[in-house]
């Protein structure tokens, strides 16, 4: 031990009192070390601070003093020959105490000389400095002040200090965290951080800001992982590599962004799932985005698309309707629903073009109006309505062939048949009796046959004529179509004594001459159709000129069971044996082809021996305009 | 101008492709106890060569009476007629429609070529006897002109 000569006289004689000086020092461990290393004294601060008493370290190396990492890497060694060379070296490090703990202390290591300048040993003073009054209060305080939790972690990845932020987040006290690797709070990711960090010069790591910084997962002492970002900043002061690590709880933020993405993925989701194309296009026209079907419907790749003009995909149209669309509301626009859109005509990458109809709905958005269009194929739709219009010309022209084929049919037949007649009648009237009594029967039958054959051709034609003769439907005063009827049924009235009435009837849209017809053949059957009585008739209308009118034609006659009520309306139907009452069945089928000719229905209502009434409905004169 | 005497027989030149017709039409005008001569053509181009007194028809007479029918092979009535009523020698001769077709343009047709009538074939022999009976009736008494000089 040396001392200053001045020193000397006046304390000379107190020299067992420099024990007593050093262990006054308690902020300070002040320890001797020979040359080696070796600690020779220790004084009651560093007692204190390490934990040993003097007994127990003197004469043991000082690397007892060290992490263990630093002592595999030659710290003590390395300090020591640094204090030997430059006679004074300062450090700043982690230092561990006889119970394992550890902390972060400022030591100072000066190379003690003999007058002769040979090394003799060294002295070390350290101090805690998270007990420093001056530097460590200053640091303490910055770091309380932090908004953020920070950690301040040492080249070997221990942790040296934390704040008060860092204990909440974490869940654990500060004395359960510093000495311990920082491995213990954030998982994974810290150590190669800290590698790249380490490179980097201290300005770099301020230009880092907050927000570009590190996302890594924090764990919690309860093991509850939450999400982190940190930003790594090294000391700029310190010898050893020290970096403050400023650690933010990003929980919240990353459930909103992942909600975004969520919703994000929602709506593309939506948009893809469209069952259309769909293309967002902006003021100007230019393509914003697209779905996949876009794609797909125009042959192009999104990415092909998005900033071209629309025009490239649909030539014509679109941009019109753009402006006209720009000036109407979303609401507007949201009334016009699917399948009211415009068609217009699409353009395939490979210039081939398509028909295709447009939704488009103006959205009002940062980057000013952007319209979405949903766009359809309908090439299918557009082929469908031309084969149906096909189809419907065909059906038009096999119905007309079918009608004319009926009318020269029955024509045609007219002819031969009139041959077969003409001369069976002719055979009839010149040898009647005068073959024998077979050949008359023969002979009679083969004239009733022609003759009823020609009737079938004569009715098929009248049925025929009601579409292929009919005239344009006009006002008709109905009264003067019965009155025609009446006169044409003169005969057969007569004949019975029948009565045939009629209330005020009311001009209907029809052919007159087959509206006659229509009375003509009801009120003649109503007449025909009796069980020997005095046939009576009556006429008469219900309705208006809104709904159109309904006449009813009323009998007193033999009635129709209801099983026939459909029947009777169709060709050639009778209910009757021939010898009972004469006709082909022709007469109804006509009246039903009158009634539908002039849009309307004929029915009929019956009792069986309690006569029938037929209804059928015709269009009022002013339900035509 | 002379009258026609109504002893004088009528020449009547049917022009009809139907040889059942031909016969109906035949016995029909021998049940009139008139005294009708009934020359048949059958077909247009027949019936004007008749007309023309040409080929095998150089001897045919004048006929007093046309009955035309309309659906003919070669040339058919509507043909037959228009010629019939352009050619001077053979205008005045009085033309009648005999046919089975009931169409209005036919009607009208044969009228604007100036036909004489028009009559529709009945179905039943019976009213057809009675149309030609009073075919035999009208035209044996309508005073027609004299026969133009050859």
């Amino acid at each position: 031990m040396t001392t200053t000569a001045a020193g000397r006289d006046p304390a000379l004689g107190h020299e067992d009192m420099y024990p007593m000086l050093l262990d006054s020092i308690q902020e300070h461990a002040v320890v001797l070390l020979d040359v080696s290393g070796r600690v020779l004294m220790w004084n009651a601060g560093a007692e204190r601070l390490k934990g040993y008493t003097a007994d127990e370290i003197v004469g043991r190396d000082f690397a007892c003093f060290f992490p263990p990492d630093d002592v595999a890497r030659g710290r003590p060694a390395e300090v020591l020959r640094l204090a030997a060379e430059q006679g004074r070296h300062e450090v700043t490090g982690m230092r561990v105490r006889k119970d394992g703990s550890r902390f972060l202390a400022r030591l100072t290591f000066t190379a003690l000389r003999g007058p002769d300048g040979s090394l003799r040993g060294f002295s070390e003073f350290s101090h805690d400095l998270n007990e420093s009054k001056e530097a460590g209060a200053r640091y303490r305080g910055l770091l309380e002040a932090a908004p953020d939790a920070m950690v301040v972690v040492d080249g070997s990845g221990e942790i040296v200090m934390l704040n008060l932020q860092a204990e909440k987040q974490f869940g654990y006290h500060r004395d359960e965290l510093v000495g311990q690797p920082v491995t213990n709070i954030i998982p994974a990711g810290f150590s190669e951080r800290l590698v790249t960090d380490a490179l980097r010069t201290p300005a770099d790591a301020l230009t880092q800001e907050i927000g570009t910084g590190l996302e890594l997962v924090g764990c919690r002492k309860s093991g509850v992982e939450f999400p982190i970002e940190i930003m790594l900043s090294p000391l700029a002061s310190a010898e050893e590599i020290l970096v403050t690590a400023a650690i933010r709880d990003i929980s919240v933020r990353k459930a909103s962004e992942s909600q975004l993405a969520q919703t994000e993925a929602k709506y593309r989701g939506l948009l893809e799932a469209a069952p259309d194309a769909i293309v967002a296009v902006g003021e100007q026209g230019e393509i914003l985005l697209l779905n996949a079907q876009a794609e797909r419907q125009f042959g192009y790749r999104r990415e092909e698309l998005v900033g071209q003009q629309i025009t490239q995909i649909v030539p014509e149209g679109f941009a019109e309707r753009l402006a006209a669309d720009g000036l109407r509301s979303p609401a507007d626009a949201l009334a016009q629903r699917i399948g009211t859109g415009i068609e217009l005509t699409g353009r395939r990458k490979d210039n081939s073009e398509f028909p295709i109809e447009i939704m488009l709905s103006p959205l009002e958005s940062d980057e000013g109006v952007v319209v979405t269009a949903a766009i359809r194929d309908i090439s299918v739709r557009k082929a469908a309505e031309a084969n149906l219009l096909v189809k419907l010309g065909e059906l038009q022209r096999s119905n007309e062939e079918l009608g004319q084929f009926a009318y020269i049919a029955s024509h045609d037949l007219q002819e031969p048949l009139r041959m077969v007649s003409s001369y069976t009648q002719l055979l009839s009237k010149r040898y009647s009796g005068r073959l024998d009594a077979d050949a008359d029967e023969f002979i009679a039958f083969a004239v009733d046959g022609a003759n009823r054959m020609q009737r079938l051709i004569q009715d098929l034609l009248s049925v025929s004529r009601v579409a292929t003769k009919g005239r344009e439907l006009e006002p008709t005063a109905s009264d003067d179509a019965l009155g025609d009827a009446m006169r044409n049924l003169q005969a057969a009235i007569d004949e019975s004594g029948a009565v045939v009435t009629h209330d005020p009837l009311p001009p209907v849209l029809a052919d007159r001459a087959q509206l006659t017809q229509l009375f003509q053949n009801l009120v003649g059957n109503a007449i025909k159709y009796q069980a020997g009585g005095t046939p009576t008739v009556h006429v008469s209308a219900t309705g208006d000129e809104l709904e159109g009118w309904t006449f009813s034609v009323q009998d007193n006659g033999l009635g129709i069971a209801p099983e026939y009520f459909e029947r009777i309306f169709g060709m050639f139907q009778r209910l009757h044996k021939r010898d009972e009452f004469e006709g082909t069945g022709i007469g109804l089928a006509i009246c039903k082809k009158i009634a539908e000719r002039h849009g309307g229905s004929i029915s009929v209502e019956s009792v069986k021996g309690a006569g029938s009434t037929f209804r059928f409905t015709m269009t009022a004169v002013g339900g035509a305009s | 101008m002379t009258t026609a005497s109504p002893s004088a027989p009528m020449d009547v030149l049917l022009v009809e492709d139907s040889p059942g017709d031909v016969r109906l039409t035949r016995e029909a005008f021998s049940e009139t106890n008139g005294h009708v001569r009934l020359h048949v053509a059958y077909d247009g181009v027949e019936a004007m060569t008749f007309l023309r007194q040409e080929g095998e028809h150089e001897h045919a007479p004048r006929p007093d009476l046309i009955l035309l029918d309309l659906n003919l092979p070669r040339m058919d009535g509507r043909e037959v007629l228009a010629l019939i009523k352009e050619e001077d020698a053979l205008k005045t001769i009085p033309t009648v429609i005999l046919t089975t077709s009931e169409a209005e343009a036919d009607i009208l047709k044969s009228y604007e070529l100036r036909a004489n009538s028009y009559l529709s074939k009945p179905v039943q022999l019976v009213a057809f006897n009675d149309l030609v009976q009073s075919i035999n009736d009208f035209w044996s008494k309508a005073r027609l002109p004299q026969r133009a000089q050859k």
